[in-house]
């Protein structure tokens, strides 16, 4: 969906006069707003890697705690993952794929198998022990994610309206009722309090959401991994163009919510809605995530009456591409465990590059996180081309005015890195670490 | 003096659906495969009417791969998309340029341009007002999506 432009054709229109006007040429050149260099490619391919491994964790346990430990009171064991959800077969990455473009394996990844099996003390204790001492996937991460989306909610697409309809309660009371139906107590609260367990449901349908939009990019980071090591990638706009390519592929993949009680099925958000992977869940993630979050607690105090917190919701720039990566490995902070997460899986290539930068060993969770700032700015640059693709018009359109929409579409999507806290100018070099 | 024939009685003049003309001319084999996977043909052949924005087969083509094998294993995301293309209501390419946009059966509006020639959000009009029994086709160059 993106070529690369001969000089020729780049002079339909005069040159942008933004201030991010380089970055905007580079992407009406086929480019990313990451450099094309040696360097950044392999940082972001390795970074894919290391998180493609958790994220293969994530998104199975999103479902579970989906469409199986649904309203346990007390779930303390959601995120032990039983062996059938291991061995899911990823509906788009092996043999088994519905569509055979990502080749890796299908069920669990084997590195998060051996992680989960001796963690970082490398032994095999029984899972309590592991669980207890906080050597695990630390799942907290995934559930902050999910949080940001359910927080945000209207993020354009239709998913978040059709929780608030009478057709979703009715599907969460069946569900409910069978749930609870040897729980008097749980239904009596149910009948005092309805809006509860609806309000906790919704909750469960981004975790869902989530889990189905992760389930697709496990493979596809695995499958540009894979396509790195074999010396596959000529820069970093061919590993961007393999993400848009990827967007468009699954674009249509189903966004729904089932809830298993026993071997009984309950669909509170059925495939027959209609909603699909690109509307409902990957610009929604992408917004909520990359772009908003929320402040993280107890790393920066913020006056709000001061005006130090917007007041406005999509205002909000917490997400990566804003961060300030300094106080990663401060406890509790969702990235710091994510961070931890992709520590335990990067590539011998990127560990040895860490080493040889910064303090080394001591600040690998900052230099971990820059890379991953990176790897995002990628990412979001595939799917600003991809919506460009889709929206507007091809890169070496001869018609000016098509041209001209093309360049007020960049320069709209560059207008959210104009705030100070934006890392697009500090990406732009090297030297960030 | 002869009995006048009984209206009902004359060889009848029919024009085809919108269904019919997609069907019986070259060009639009995915377009017809993808509104029967969608389980669409029985809509657009009822008396409506409606407007359809009809991508050519070249539209399609030009999706990256697995874009329309995905949407064609999922029905009802494919019938989102497609129901895109569709107004109802019968408007020629005056009338729509005249609207500037339409709601789509979808929901979501389409922007109509009629700057240079007849352009459909970000697709051109190959083939205008092709008039069938149930409404009205225009042919385009690309696939449109919501958003």
């Amino acid at each position: 969906m993106t070529t690369t432009l001969p000089a020729a054709e780049t002079n339909l229109i005069p040159p942008s006069t933004h201030p991010h006007a380089a970055v905007i040429h580079r992407l009406e050149a086929g480019g990313s707003m990451l450099p094309d260099t040696p360097d950044n490619l392999m940082q972001i391919i390795g970074i894919y890697k290391a998180y493609a491994v958790p994220m293969d964790f994530y998104w199975r346990d999103l479902l579970y705690i989906a469409e199986r430990v649904f309203l346990d009171p007390l779930p303390a064991f959601k995120y032990f993952l039983p062996q059938e959800y291991l061995d899911l077969h990823n509906r788009y990455a092996g043999e088994t794929a519905d569509l055979l473009i990502w080749l890796c394996e299908a069920s669990s990844h084997p590195e998060l198998l051996e992680f989960m099996a001796k963690g970082e003390v490398n032994r095999k204790w029984p899972k309590l022990f592991h669980h207890l001492w906080h050597d695990r996937v630390n799942m907290e991460f995934a559930e902050a994610c999910m949080k940001a989306m359910l927080w945000h909610q209207d993020m354009g697409g239709r998913y978040n309206d059709y929780l608030y309809t009478d057709e979703y309660k009715a599907n969460c009371d069946r569900a409910i009722n069978a749930y609870f139906k040897r729980n008097p107590l749980m239904l009596g609260l149910h009948k005092l309090f309805p809006d509860m367990f609806y309000e906790k449901c919704r909750e469960l349908s981004y975790y869902s959401n989530l889990g189905l939009f992760w389930e697709v990019m496990a493979p596809v980071f695995f499958e540009m991994s894979d396509i790195y090591d074999e010396g596959g990638f000529a820069g970093v706009p061919a590993a961007m163009d393999f993400l848009v390519n990827g967007i468009f592929a699954v674009a249509g993949r189903p966004i729904y919510h089932h809830v298993y009680v026993g071997d009984e099925c309950f669909e509170l958000v059925p495939k027959s809605k209609g909603f699909n992977w690109l509307y409902e869940a990957a610009l929604p993630y992408v917004e909520s995530v990359f772009y908003r979050t929320a402040p993280f607690r107890g790393t920066k105090s913020y006056n709000a009456q001061a005006g130090q917190v917007p007041l406005e919701q999509n205002d909000f720039h917490y997400g990566i591409l804003y961060a300030d990566v300094f106080p990663v490995g401060s406890a509790g902070i969702p990235p710091t465990l994510l961070m931890q997460d992709m520590l335990h899986f990067l590539p011998p290539y990127l560990s040895d590059y860490y080493q040889q930068h910064c303090r080394g060993e001591d600040d690998v969770l900052i230099q971990l996180g820059i890379t991953f700032q990176r790897s995002m700015y990628n990412v979001t640059s595939a799917v600003i081309q991809a919506l460009r693709g889709a929206l507007l018009y091809p890169l070496n359109d001869p018609n000016p005015r098509h041209r001209l929409a093309n360049r007020q579409f960049f320069e709209q999507q560059m207008d959210r890195f104009l705030r100070p806290e934006a890392r697009l100018n500090e990406i732009q070099t090297q030297d960030y670490r | 003096m002869a009995t006048p024939v009984p209206y009902a009685y004359r060889p009848e003049k029919t024009m085809p659906t919108i269904v019919d003309i997609a069907v019986n001319n070259e060009g639009f084999s995915t377009l017809v495969a993808a509104v029967t996977a969608a389980g669409l043909v029985e809509t657009l052949q009822s008396p409506g009417p409606f407007t359809v924005f009809a991508p050519n087969d070249d539209a399609f083509a030009k999706l990256p791969p697995g874009t329309v094998q995905t949407l064609v294993q999922n029905p009802p995301q494919l019938a989102r998309i497609l129901t895109y293309h569709v107004a109802m209501g019968k408007h020629t390419q005056a009338e729509l340029i005249k609207l500037g946009q339409i709601d789509s059966v979808e929901g979501w509006p389409i922007p109509i341009d009629g700057t240079d020639g007849f352009e459909v959000k970000n697709a051109t009009v190959l083939a205008a007002d092709i008039e069938a029994d149930n409404g009205i086709i225009h042919v385009l160059d690309n696939v449109i999506l919501m958003g």
